[in-house]
């Protein structure tokens, strides 16, 4: 197996306070990883320095590595031309913009682009491709939006924070099965979440917690461990195992 | 009027700023005025107008007949091909009851010239119309125009009027846009403004919406983009005197540059307790979300402010 991102002893601390504590993470060429953790563990946080954004350009130690190449210090676009890209957990709304142009814009590179297969894949209909990427849009639609232009991008690694959030309940296969068909397509698929059965799709998981990577490995184990360890953990409820 | 030679020289010269080639192509004008000579006039069916040349412009007349729907809009332009020292429009406009019209009015200044603008227009849109008047300007890179312009507008009974002002190329220039109304029982005006001012452009945007009837409605909306060191002034006032009527006042302009100079002045004056008139105004810089996100697709920094200033002045 080939790493596609190594993350290797990332540690960052903002206004002070450590957020990521030295994260250590191998993304394999091809898989589908989820990410878990409780709120505040520095998920996005860590999504954010493999992207760059939100000024997260580089860590304060440690290494991103994507391909053999140290990404610390490169800006969005130089990441995104090596074939990286993120769906944020809350997507921007754009004024003016239409889904159309949206994935246009995000596909441009794709030769094969075909931006109401990319819409059916994410459960919507042709009929939005004229809807503008503005307010006008539900929370869901802009969310399903969204995983749409990654599909019509084709990076190589796809961050996705919390695809599923804001998706209802009963829509939860089509994104597992849209998330499957991106692998198909040869996108590396990094994805944070707190749904079970999304996580249930993944190749891999990785529980993160506090800053720090606690686990990594089988999905359903990493899963099992996230819902009986976590939420009584030391960390976070100290009093529970005999702290403070 | 103008000979063909004369159409052709002004349309190269036109399409050369960007208005759409399929104007001249499938002869779209209504009116066509160079500086002060028409060029173009094929009256529209249901419009009566009347148009004369002046030293330094035109003056027209326009009547539009009670009843009166269109599915074309009214094409119009005036321009200028090259540089002369001003250009005065003056007009009138009155749609008549239960009209539905829409004009398409193009300003273009050629590449290069400079120019003095003036211009002076009065609308009264009678009871149970709607008319949209949709005012596009193209200026060349290298133009350079002082617009002077001024709307006086009359919205009758359960009538609809609404402006747009879009410079949608080349530089703004020093532009003053006035635009007033007197909004009736449940009618509406809608002013939109939609401009972006580059190197030392000067802007001032003023809407002056009076809600004196009952249920009247009044929006006014402003999307400014000032680049470089431009100056941009929008002042928004909203008179709420009768009951129930609402208003709202929505502008964000954006800057780019570290010598940009933007104000926004937002007055609302509410005479009546059942009136209710809000406002929103932002100035900053262009939203990072925004950029974020579509570098993540790859495109640059200037690649992604261009789709994002290019869809708020849409
Ligand atoms: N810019 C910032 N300034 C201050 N604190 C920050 C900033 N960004 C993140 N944090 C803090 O870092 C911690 C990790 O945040 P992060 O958003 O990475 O969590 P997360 O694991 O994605 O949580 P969630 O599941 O709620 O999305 C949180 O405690 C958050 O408050
Ligand atoms: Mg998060």
């Amino acid at each position: 197996m080939t790493p596609i991102l190594t993350v290797n002893d990332v540690k960052l601390t903002i206004d002070g306070r450590p957020i990521l504590k030295g994260v250590n993470l191998i993304v394999n060429e091809g898989e589908i990883h989820a990410v878990l953790g409780p709120n505040g563990a520095g998920k996005s946080t860590l999504a954010g320095l493999i992207m760059g954004i939100n000024d997260l350009k580089e860590p304060d130690s440690g290494e991103i590595i994507f391909q053999d190449k140290l990404v610390n210090g490169l800006d969005i676009t130089e990441r995104a031309k090596l074939g990286i890209t993120l769906a944020w957990q809350e997507p921007a709304r754009f004024e003016g913009i239409t889904v159309e142009e949206y994935l246009k814009l995000s596909g441009r590179n794709n030769p094969e682009l075909d931006v109401v297969e990319c819409l059916e894949l994410v459960g919507l209909d042709c009929s939005y491709l004229n809807r503008f990427v503005d307010d006008t849009l539900s929370g869901g639609e802009r969310k399903r939006v969204e995983l749409a232009s990654v599909l019509a991008m084709r990076p190589k690694l796809a961050v996705l924070d919390e695809p599923d959030s804001g998706i209802d309940f009963a829509s939860m296969e089509d994104i597992a099965n849209m998330i499957k068909t991106m692998r198909e397509r040869g996108t590396t698929v990094l994805m944070i979440t707190h749904r079970e059965e999304i996580a249930e799709i993944a190749d891999k998981a990785t529980l993160m917690c506090d800053g720090k990577v606690v686990q990594t490995g089988d999905p359903k184990e990493v899963g099992q461990k996230f819902k009986t360890m976590c939420v009584k953990c030391e960390v976070r409820n100290p009093e529970l195992v005999g702290g403070e | 009027m103008a000979t063909k030679n004369v159409l052709d020289t002004v349309a190269k010269k036109f399409i050369q700023i960007g208005l759409p080639k399929d104007l001249f192509e499938r002869n779209k004008f209504n009116l066509l005025v160079d500086r002060n000579k028409i060029i173009v006039r094929y009256p529209a069916p249901g419009v009566r107008s009347e148009v004369v040349e002046t030293p330094t412009g035109v003056k027209t007349k326009v009547y539009v007949e009670p009843g009166t729907k269109l599915e074309e809009p009214v094409t119009l332009c005036f321009g200028a091909a090259e540089t002369t020292e001003v250009q005065t429009t003056e007009g009138e406009i009155v749609v008549g009851e239960g009209a539905d019209v829409k004009f398409q009015v193009y300003g273009a200044m050629a590449e290069g010239i400079k120019l003095k603008h003036k211009n002076k227009l009065k609308v009264r849109v009678e009871k149970n119309a709607r008319f949209e008047f949709l005012d596009l300007h193209y200026n060349g890179e290298d133009t350079f125009v002082e617009l002077d312009t001024e709307t006086d507008a009359y919205i009758g009974e359960n009538a609809y009027f609404r402006s747009v002002f879009k410079q949608t190329r080349g530089r703004a220039g020093k532009v003053r846009i006035v635009l007033k109304a007197q909004v009736d029982k449940k009618g509406v005006a809608v002013f939109e403004t939609k401009m972006i001012g580059k190197k030392d452009d000067e802007i001032y945007v003023e809407d002056v919406i009076h809600l004196n009837g009952e249920e009247s409605r009044g929006i006014s909306k402003s999307r400014i983009i000032a680049v470089d060191e431009t100056k941009a002034t929008f002042v928004g006032e909203t008179y709420g005197n009768a009951p129930r009527c609402r208003g709202h006042i929505d502008c964000s302009e954006v800057i780019r540059g570290k010598d940009v100079t933007v104000k926004a002045v937002p007055v609302v004056v509410v005479n009546d307790e059942t009136a209710k008139v809000t406002h929103e105004a932002a100035i900053g810089s262009i939203d990072k979300k925004q950029l974020e996100t579509l570098m993540a697709r790859g495109l640059t920094e200037d690649e992604a402010v261009d789709v994002i200033v290019q869809g708020m002045l849409r």
